[in-house]
C-alpha cells in the first residue's frame, strides 16, 4: 500500500509510461495489422490503471469507483476492470481507534459501549466498522481513516492527467467537473454533516415502504466517528445468492426505486452513491440504507429542464427540447446551426434511451437489451470526436452516477417495478 | 521550598516566555525564592532538568498504557503503537517546549544528549515489547538480527518526532499516519517473511550434493 503522497505520485506516473508504453505497442502493431481493433488497447490500458488505483485507497479508490459507476462514459474494457475496484484497504489498529475515541470523547471505546470489538467487521472507503453494544442495543460504530480529508486535493490532483488521458479530455474543461466530485469527495469526509444529513433523509423518507434506516446518535458521533443502530440483513450478492423470489425481488427493487425517486422529485436532494455496500435486505424483507455520505442537491435551474425532459410533450416539441438543452449546457450559444442539430439528435436519443422506464408505467430491468443499447450509446459517442470536450453542467455527473447506478442495482436484482411512484409535480 | 516537579514548570515558563534559558542557575534559583544549592541538590544543570522533562514523558507513557484495560490482549505491535500514540499525545501538552528542546541541538545522526534518558528508557520497554513477541511467536527469532529490532524501533522513534515536528495537520493527524504506517511496517519486517523463506531454500539448495556439483563447489 503506498503511503506518502510522493509514493502515489510514483505510482501514477509509473501508470502513465505504462499506458504510454500500451499506446507505442498497439501502434506498433498497427504498422503491421491495420485492422487491430482498439479495444486491446483498451484493455491493456484498463488492467493498468486498475492495477495502479486497487493498490491506492481512500479519494483515489473512491475516483476509480466513479468512473466504474458512470458507465456510460466508458469502454466496456475499462468498465470490467473497475468493477473490481471494490473497497480494500488495511484495518487501523486497535491502538489508533482507540486514541481516535479518545480525541473525539475524552475516553476510549470500552468507557463509552458496553462492548467494543477493536477489530473491525468491515471496511468502508474512508473508514471502518466496529460492532458495540450498549444498554442492550447492538450499534454499528464507523470510525474514519486519518488524514483523509488531507489527502484527497493531492489525490485528484495526480488523477487528473490519468483521467484525460482516459477519457480524451482537455484539461480546463474537465476542471469544472472535477470541483464538483472534489467538493462531494471532502463532504463525504464530514462524519458531522453526515450525522445531520442521515436524521434528516431518514426522517423525510419514513412513509416510504419497505424502506427503513437505522438511528443515529449524535451524542456518540464526531468528525471522525459515527454512531448508529447495527442493521442485520444481506448485502445485494448474498441476497441474490439465497434464490429469492421474483415478487420478493420485485418488492425490494420497488423500494429501491421509490427511495431514489422521492428523493429527487420531492426532496430535490439524493443520496448519490448507489453503491451495493450502502445497502442491506433485512430478514423482514425490507431495503436498509446504511449510507448518507454523499449527498447531492439538486437546484431548480436543473431540475426542471432536466426531468422536464423525460416526459414525451416536451420531447416531441423540438423548440422546447433545444430551450432545455441549452439551459443545461449541452448545447452552447457558440455552437452552429448544424452543431445544434447534431447536439440535438445526438442528445435526444440519450435522453429518450434514459427516460424509457419513466414513459411505461412498469418497467422491466432485467432485460438485457436496454442496458446494451445504453453501452453501446456510450461507447458510440466515446469514439465521436464531437463529445471529446465534455458538455452539460457539473450536476450531471452526480444525477447520472445515481440514476446509472440505480438502473444497474435493478438491472442486477432482475426487478420489474412501478416507475410512476413517484413524479415531477409537472409531470401531471 | 521547592520540588522537583515545581522547578521543572517554573524552569519550563522561563524558556517558553523568554525564548531562551535563564542566564545562569544563581539567577534562576533567586527567581524562585530557593537556594542555589536547593537547584543543585535536584537537578546538576538546565541541561538535565531538559532531559529529566523527556525521561519523565516517556516513563509517564509507559505506565499509562500499562494500565488500559486491553493492554494485556494487545500483541507486540499493537504496543508499541499504542505507546507511540500515547507518547505524541503526552508531548502535545508540552509541544513548544518539546520543540525548543530539539531545535537548539544541531541535527546529527547521533541521539542529542537532551534525548539518553528517554532512548534507555524506550530501549528496555522495546525490550520487553520484543521478548514477549519473540516468546509468542508473532516475532521471528533471527540469529544477530532479533537483538538489532529494538534499534530499528530507536530509528523509527527518532523519524517519528522529527515528523511531528514538522507536522502542521489539524490534530497532528498526519504523525498519526506516520505512526501506523511506519511501525506496521517495522513490525511486517520483524515477522516471517519471504525472505526468511529464500533464506531457507538457499540453505536447502547449497546442503544438496547434487546442485554442489553442478555449480562446481
Amino acid at each position: 500500500m503506498p503511503t506518502t503522497k510522493v509514493e502515489r505520485s510514483a505510482k501514477f506516473v509509473k501508470t502513465g509510461f505504462r499506458i504510454g508504453g500500451n499506446y507505442v505497442k498497439h501502434y506498433s502493431k498497427k504498422l503491421f495489422n491495420p485492422n487491430l481493433s482498439r479495444d486491446e488497447l483498451n484493455e491493456d490500458n484498463a488492467r493498468d490503471i486498475y492495477n495502479s488505483l486497487s493498490q491506492l485507497k481512500g479519494s483515489a479508490l473512491k475516483v476509480a469507483q466513479m468512473l466504474s459507476m458512470d458507465k456510460n462514459i466508458l469502454p466496456k474494457a475499462y468498465i470490467n476492470r473497475f468493477s473490481q475496484s471494490q473497497y480494500n484497504a488495511p484495518p487501523l489498529s486497535g491502538p489508533l481507534i482507540i486514541k481516535t475515541f479518545t480525541r473525539s470523547f475524552g475516553k476510549p471505546p470500552e468507557k463509552i459501549f458496553d462492548t467494543f470489538n477493536l477489530n473491525s467487521t468491515q471496511a468502508a472507503s474512508i473508514g471502518q466498522v466496529h460492532e458495540a453494544t450498549l444498554d442492550g442495543k447492538k450499534l454499528a460504530v464507523k470510525v474514519q481513516y486519518p488524514g483523509v480529508g488531507d489527502s484527497i486535493s493531492s489525490d485528484l490532483k495526480m488523477v487528473k492527467p490519468i483521467a484525460f488521458k482516459l477519457l480524451g479530455m482537455n484539461e480546463k474543461e474537465l476542471e469544472i467537473y472535477i470541483g464538483e466530485v472534489e467538493e462531494r469527495l471532502l463532504e463525504e469526509t464530514d462524519y458531522e454533516l453526515e450525522v445531520r444529513s442521515s436524521i434528516k433523509f431518514s426522517k423525510a423518507c419514513r412513509q416510504l415502504k419497505n424502506v427503513v434506516f437505522p438511528t443515529y446518535y449524535p451524542e456518540l458521533s464526531s468528525s471522525k466517528i459515527i454512531t448508529m443502530d447495527w442493521m442485520e440483513g444481506m448485502h445485494l450478492k448474498e441476497f441474490l445468492a439465497t434464490n429469492p423470489s421474483q415478487k420478493l425481488k420485485n418488492k425490494i427493487g420497488q423500494a429501491l426505486w421509490d427511495f431514489y425517486n422521492f428523493q429527487q422529485h420531492e426532496l430535490r436532494a439524493v443520496h448519490a452513491d448507489p453503491h451495493p455496500g450502502n445497502f442491506l435486505i433485512t430478514p423482514d424483507e425490507k431495503l436498509a440504507v446504511i449510507d448518507f455520505g454523499c449527498i447531492k442537491e439538486l437546484p431548480e435551474d436543473f431540475y426542471t429542464p432536466f426531468f422536464g425532459l423525460i416526459f414525451p410533450e416536451l420531447m416531441t416539441n423540438k423548440d422546447a427540447t433545444i430551450q432545455a438543452f441549452r439551459e443545461l449546457q449541452m448545447i452552447q450559444a457558440s455552437d452552429s446551426k448544424k452543431q445544434v442539430e447534431f447536439y440535438y439528435k445526438a442528445y435526444k436519443e440519450m435522453i429518450s434511451l434514459f427516460a424509457s422506464p419513466y414513459l411505461r408505467p412498469t418497467f422491466d430491468f432485467s432485460k438485457p437489451e436496454f442496458f446494451e443499447k445504453l453501452y453501446a450509446w456510450g461507447e458510440k459517442i466515446a469514439k465521436m470526436p464531437e463529445f471529446k470536450q465534455p458538455r452539460g453542467v457539473k450536476h450531471f455527473i452526480y444525477v447520472n452516477r445515481t440514476n446509472f447506478g440505480l438502473y444497474t442495482l435493478l438491472n442486477e436484482l432482475s426487478a420489474t417495478v412501478k416507475t410512476n411512484t413517484f413524479q415531477p409535480a409537472f409531470a401531471n | 521550598m521547592a520540588n522537583a516537579e515545581e522547578i521543572k514548570n517554573s524552569y519550563i515558563d522561563f524558556v517558553l516566555t523568554n525564548g531562551e534559558p535563564p542566564k545562569s542557575v544563581y539567577n534562576f534559583a533567586k527567581k524562585l525564592k530557593i537556594t542555589e544549592a536547593a537547584f543543585y541538590k535536584l537537578y546538576g544543570s538546565f541541561d538535565a532538568i531538559e532531559k529529566a522533562i523527556w525521561e519523565d514523558i516517556t516513563i509517564a507513557t509507559i505506565l499509562t498504557i500499562k494500565e488500559q484495560e486491553v493492554w494485556p490482549q494487545y500483541t507486540s505491535r499493537e504496543k508499541m503503537l499504542s505507546f507511540f500514540y500515547s507518547f505524541l499525545e503526552m508531548l502535545k501538552s508540552k509541544r513548544s517546549f518539546i520543540v525548543y528542546t530539539l531545535k537548539k541541538h544541531p541535527k546529527r545522526i547521533t541521539t542529542p544528549d537532551v534525548l539518553s534518558g528517554a532512548k534507555s528508557e524506550f530501549l528496555s520497554f522495546s525490550e520487553d515489547v520484543i521478548n514477549e513477541g519473540l516468546d509468542s511467536g508473532e516475532l521471528t527469532d533471527r540469529k544477530f538480527f532479533s537483538k538489532r529490532y529494538k534499534d530499528a524501533l530507536w530509528l523509527q522513534f527518532g523519524f517519528i518526532i522529527n515528523f511531528w515536528m514538522d507536522d502542521d495537520s489539524k490534530d497532528f493527524e498526519k504523525s498519526d499516519e506516520a505512526v501506523e504506517k511506519g511501525i506496521n511496517v517495522a513490525f511486517d519486517l520483524f515477522q516471517r517473511s519471504p525472505i526468511d523463506n529464500l533464506f531457507e531454500y538457499g540453505k536447502f539448495l547449497t546442503r544438496n550434493s547434487k546442485f554442489k556439483e553442478r555449480m562446481g563447489i
